[in-house]
């Protein structure tokens, strides 16, 4: 206890001495990161990114206790490292980029305050570990932020696919078609249930040709969510109609016990729009001169 | 047409409009039916519409209602249709119904 005392007073008073000057060589390990080739932060930010970390870690340095990683002063830092590291990724750079930054800035503080100082720290095995543990914690903090944004990306990416990936079009007045492609799942089914019926609504759709062309297989849930799907177009008073079911999935239907009565299905989505087409008492005919 | 928790209109030949109110008391399904039938009948209606627009979910009691009073429409030959089904009623209806309603649907009532 009193050893810990005694490394924060030394501490304290070393960063009393000269923090203008550690300021400056923090700096440099900034520009090294950020400012060579990708170019991910301008110089006034570099001065602003330095100052703000020495004035933190004065603040833990100078706090009741140091070594406690559950300070405010010690959360202080780790908020700095997780915003810094979301600014770096959001801007294109690298994870590992900002590893090597707070590595880099952590060796630039020993060797500054070695240089002020005049005492050489590695001998000072106490010092080293001090910074070295805090920084591990810091690393982690910036590891943490880093893969919460991949989390992030990775969930706004897969809500975008699905979007994309279940387009409703109408592709004629009150006449709406929606190709799935890919793997229906459970929660996929409902997302485009969901907003099959809230188009129907607002564009008071009479028809909806549902083409599953592009779907290879199908389970039990998803079948039962597909009929259900179709009840529902029909509650709202449109007609639904199943084009492009594979023989792979006909045969599944069957062997699943799915009843299809009431389920007008056509073998392509081309055969379907002439059933809505008809139903809608909509007549295409060639031009003749 | 006074009813008691219903708007009953007259739309066109043959054809009525139901709207019911936020007072409507299902409990009260016998009595309701018979007037709805009576005045429908009275007019000679062939068609009657019930409007769901202000319905944003229809839970089995409510169904068994609408599955009532379509039964009750039929059997004096009066075919009902509900309209403006809510997308959120459709979804929860759609749920737990194993066979296809009694009654009708459609978007609106047509032009």
């Amino acid at each position: 206890m009193v050893q810990k005392k005694e490394i924060r007073e030394r501490l304290a008073a070393l960063f009393s001495l000269k923090v203008g000057n550690i300021s400056g060589q923090l700096e440099e390990t900034g520009r090294e990161f950020f400012c060579a080739n990708n170019k991910l932060m301008d110089e006034d930010e570099i001065a602003d990114l330095s100052s703000e970390f020495v004035s933190l870690i004065s603040a833990l340095l100078s706090s009741k206790d140091p070594f406690q990683r559950t300070s405010p002063q010690f959360h202080a830092l780790e908020i700095f490292f997780s915003g810094l590291s979301q600014r770096m990724l959001m801007r294109g750079g690298h994870v590992e980029d900002v590893v090597r930054y707070a590595q880099q800035l952590q060796y630039s503080l020993i060797s500054a305050l070695e240089v002020d100082s005049g005492i050489t720290f590695t001998q000072s095995r106490s010092v080293l570990q001090f910074f070295s543990q805090h920084f591990d914690e810091l690393i982690m903090a910036i590891f943490r932020t880093y893969l919460s944004e991949r989390e992030n990306t990775l969930k706004a990416q897969e809500a975008e696919l699905r979007e994309t990936s279940t387009p409703i079009t109408e592709i004629w007045d009150g006449v709406l078609t929606l190709p799935i492609i890919g793997t229906l799942d459970s929660s996929r089914t409902m997302l485009v249930m969901e907003a099959l019926l809230n188009r129907i609504a607002k564009d008071h759709a009479r028809a909806v040709v549902m083409d599953l062309t592009g779907v290879k297989n199908i389970d039990s849930q998803v079948s039962h969510h597909l009929i259900q799907m179709v009840r529902a177009v029909q509650l709202m008073g449109s007609d639904a109609i199943i084009t492009g079911i594979h023989p792979e999935i006909a045969r599944a239907l069957v062997s699943l016990n799915i009843d299809l009565t009431g389920v007008t299905t056509r073998a392509s989505l081309s055969d379907g729009l002439k059933e809505a087409f008809l139903r809608m008492g909509i007549y295409v005919t060639q031009k003749t001169n | 047409m006074a009813i008691s928790g219903i708007h009953l209109t007259r739309i066109g030949k043959g054809n009525f409009l139901l709207e019911p109110r936020r007072s409507m008391n299902i409990q009260d399904q016998n009595m309701l039916m018979r007037e709805i039938v009576a005045t429908v009948q009275s007019a000679q209606g062939e068609r009657l519409y019930y409007d769901l627009d202000g319905m944003p979910i229809i839970d089995e009691v409510y169904y068994d209602w609408l599955d009532k009073l379509a039964r009750t429409c039929g059997a004096v030959n009066i075919k009902m249709v509900c309209i403006n089904m809510q997308p959120t009623a459709a979804f929860t209806l759609s749920k737990f119904l194993t066979t296809k309603p009694v009654f009708e649907t459609a978007l609106a009532v047509p032009d």
